[in-house]
Parts: structure tokens; sequence; C-alpha cells
């Protein structure tokens, strides 16, 4: 245990008023593993995911990226808040997120896209950046779409743009909200493969998903999350050989 | 042969063409006072509509009040109640406000052009930083962005992209709207127009005259707002189903 765990969470509760969504999940990735997080619309599996950028406030839960703690603290109204919103801005910068409705910034160019994170929020020198941004565009296939616009793209397109963009900021942590959902089954592939060239490279990934192909061939570990918590977990050659719980059974026995 | 032409227009064209310097001068304090009222009040109207936009608990009531009152009422009557009404004040009329800037009928309708447009503009921001798209604003923040550098990177110019449509009718109504500076007896285009009328009794030579001035600056207007709609809104061009981020497919389960 020489080097902390690249994102630890632990405990992590959320609730929507007084639904519980997320009952307290704990998960630890380590540097280069690819966790797949499976589960039935409204186990929690997204929000849990939006939870550790803070996109969602947890209720309570302590989150680590490669030791460090989010500090947060209680407001007057007894709310859980950031203590230090700078904090978490800079924990965000190295937590880059894929959605699953791509949610690339339409007024700028695929470039721009790319160029953003690096140039304004690292405040990385403008030649290095672009530089950078042609590569990973190249990595993603699109070298030849730097000038349009996110609308001028098919969907599969722009999530790839989406996965530049996050790659942009050399994360710690890659966070993937179902990046395949909002996309037509022709169009699946290409954003699969870009992901599957990731998990190669050794990135920490973390992948709410629909694709159990995904999970069962590149995770290194696949959880499966039942109503806000951690029903399965472990490697996915025998989590998938060998369910457990009657939940996992049938969510599978669904999917497939 | 131009003779005849100009015999057959029932219009005193000679007369018109005799005044043109001072339509001339007309155009220019519409404009001045047109352009100058849109400047002011748009930069005005950013930090209140990002006020509104934000529900802060202060500044949203304050500003809400303010644009109600504004767009509640005439711009005449708000530009009689400053050229006529704020003389009445001793304080004011005693105080460095008044010479050089309340005394001066440019200067109250300047005043009130500008309090009338930041209103209307200050609303149509406010829909347009709303509307911005949820899953954008929440790709700037999961980048990274503070609040400040989300706004001024991501939400403003994707805000003010999407508001230039409704803001080209905000000009043109504030042009036409800046007739009411010729009943303070400003010579704008209409107060010429008007001038011309009482000295010569010849109500077409000047209104239509007027007429056509503003019709000419509107058609420059729209131009502009074309061209700009054409460099600014180029990504909202043959937009895809699935470019439309506001409204993600359901999960494919």
């Amino acid at each position: 245990m020489s080097e902390p765990a690249a994102l630890k969470i632990d405990d992590l509760h959320k609730s929507f008023g007084s639904h519980k969504v997320i009952k307290g999940v704990s998960m630890e990735a380590q540097k280069g593993e690819v966790i797949a997080i499976l589960g039935a619309s409204g186990s929690g599996k997204s929000t849990f995911l939006r939870c550790i950028n803070l996109l969602e406030t947890p209720n309570s839960g302590d989150i680590y990226l490669a030791g460090e703690k989010m500090r947060m603290t209680k407001n007057r109204h007894g709310d859980t808040v950031p203590e230090d919103i700078r904090q978490v801005e800079r924990m965000r910068a190295r937590l880059a997120m894929v959605f699953q409705g791509f949610n690339l910034w339409s007024h700028m160019t695929v470039m721009e896209n790319v160029l953003e994170g690096p140039l304004y929020v690292q405040k990385t020198p403008k030649a290095e950046a672009r530089e950078k941004a042609k590569a990973l565009l190249a990595k993603v296939g699109l070298s030849d779409r730097a000038d349009y616009y996110p609308a001028h793209l098919s969907g599969g397109q722009q999530q790839r743009v989406a996965i530049a963009r996050a790659l942009a900021m050399d994360p710690d942590v890659m966070l993937f909200d179902e990046p395949t959902s909002a996309l037509d089954p022709e169009l699946v592939g290409e954003v699969l493969g870009v992901m599957r060239d990731l998990a190669d490279e050794g990135r920490t990934m973390l992948v709410v998903t629909h694709e159990m192909g995904f999970a069962r061939d590149i995770s290194t570990k696949t959880v499966f999350l039942h109503k806000g918590e951690v029903c399965e977990e472990g490697p996915p050659a025998q989590l998938f050989a060998n369910p457990q719980t009657p939940e996992f059974q049938a969510f599978l026995s669904r999917m497939n | 042969m131009m003779e005849t032409i100009l015999a057959w227009i029932p219009l005193d064209i000679a007369l018109i063409a005799e005044n043109f310097d001072r339509f001339m001068y007309g155009v220019w304090i519409t404009l001045n006072l047109t352009f100058l009222a849109l400047l002011l009040g748009g930069l005005l109207a950013i930090p209140m509509a990002i006020a509104r936009a934000s529900k802060h608990p202060i500044f949203n009531p304050l500003v809400q009040t303010y644009t109600y009152v504004f767009r509640g009422t005439p711009l005449l009557v708000q530009t009689y109640l400053i050229y006529y009404g704020v003389g009445q004040f001793d304080v004011i009329r005693n105080s460095w406000l008044w010479d050089p800037i309340l005394s001066s009928a440019w200067w109250c309708a300047l005043i009130a052009f500008t309090l009338n447009t930041a209103a209307y503009t200050t609303e149509l921001l406010r829909g347009a930083i709303a509307d911005t798209p949820t899953g954008e604003v929440e790709a700037a923040i999961a980048t990274g962005h503070s609040y400040r550098s989300r706004m001024r990177r991501i939400i403003l110019p994707s805000a003010f992209r999407r508001a230039i449509p409704a803001y080209s009718n905000e000009v043109i109504f504030m042009l036409h709207g800046s007739v009411i500076a010729s009943t303070i007896t400003l010579q704008d285009i209409l107060g010429v127009g008007r001038w011309l009328n009482g000295r010569y009794y010849l109500a077409y030579e000047g209104f239509i005259t007027a007429a056509a001035l503003y019709f000419l600056i509107v058609l420059c207007i729209t131009w502009a707002f074309r061209w700009f709609e054409r460099r600014y809104l180029r990504h909202l061009v043959r937009r895809t189903e699935s470019a439309d981020t506001d409204t993600p497919p359901a999960p494919a389960t």
C-alpha cells in the first residue's frame, strides 16, 4: 500500500428530498483500473457518478482523489456543502467526465471545445495546448473535423470529441456516464473502440454503462448497483459466469 | 427630363433638398441617441440579467422591480418625467447634475432611452441565459470552470448568440422610440420633419422624408443583423437530432 488509490469513495449517501437514491456506496479504483458500473434505471448509478465530481452534492460520504480528500462541511441549514469551492474545482479538473448527451459547447468548434479546459482552466500555453489537442483529435479519428461545430457531427463523432475534450485535461480518473446510450446502434462501436484504447493505455476509468460486452471484456472490476446499494462486485469473468444474487441474475437475463 | 419627373412627384423636392443639411443633422441626433442608449443600456443589462438569471437573493428582486416599472410605463412618460419632472426639485437644480446634464434635453433623452432599453435587454438576456442547455453548463462545471469563468467563457457567449435575433427587434424599437426626442425640443429626424411642417405647412415633405430616412436606417440595421446571424449563429444551422443536448434521448435499456 505505498500508493493511495487513484479514487476512493467511502460510504456515499445521497437523497433527493425524502427519496434515498444512494445508500452507502463505497468504491476504490487503483491506478489503471477500469470499473464498469451496472444497474437497472433508477438504481442510482448515474447519480453516484455525478456525486464524485459534485455535480450532485452527496449528503454524506468521503471522496479521495489520489489520497486527497474533498473537504466538505455543513452550512447553516445543515446541508452538506464544499468547504473550499476552489479545491472542488481543482479536483473536478482532474476528474474528467463524459456525458450521455455529449454536452459539447455548441457555439464552439471541435477544436475550441478540446482547447477550452487546457487554455482557460489549466492555463496551458496556447501552442502547447494546440499541439496536444491536434494529437488527441487524431487519436479519436477526427483530425479532419477540427473546424466543425458539434451540431454538424454525428452522435458518435460528438462523443469522440467529448472524449478528446476530457483527455485534454490529462485527468487522473475519467468518469463515463452512459457514454453510448444516446447513440444509434451503428455508432456505438466507434465510441467503445476509443474507450477500449484508453483502457489499454492504463487510464483509470469509471464507466456507467448498459454495454454488457464492454463490462465483460474491458473492465477490471464490475459493480452491480441495485436500489442505491452495491449488490455484487468483482472481476467480470467471475461475476458474469456466476451471478450470486437473484437481482443480478434477473438483470442479466433482461439485458441478454 | 429630370424636371418633368420632379414636376410629376407631388412633393416639393427643392424644399427638401434645401433643408437636406437639417435632415442630416437630424439623422446624426437620432443615431447618436439610439446607439449610445443601446450601448449603455446593453452594458447595464449584462450584470442585471446575470442577477436575474442566477436568482440573486438581493439584486434579483431589485432588478425585477426596475424592469417591471420601465417595461410597464410608456417611454414618452419616462422621458417627460426625467425632462420636466426632475427639474422641479431644488436639490437637483442646485446640484452638479443640473448643469450640464439634467438641464439638457439631449441628456434627458439619453438617460430615459438608456434606462428603457436596459430594462428590455435585461429580460431578453435573462431568458437567453436561462435557456443555456443544462448539459453544457454541467460540462463546464465538470471541466473545473469556476462560476465566473463558466459565465464568461460558456454561458454568456452562448446566450449572446441566442439573443441576436430578438435583440434586432429591440434595436429597431429603440430607433423608432427615439422619435420621442422630438417632443422635448430635440431636432432628431422627426424633429426636423415637424419643424418643416410647422414652418411651411407642408406635412408630406417633412414626414415622408423622415419616414424614408428611418426606413433606410432600419434597412441597414437589418443587414447588419443578418450578417451577425450568419457569422455568430453558424453553429445552429442545420442542427441534427443527436446534437440537441437539451433533451438527450432516453437510455436504451
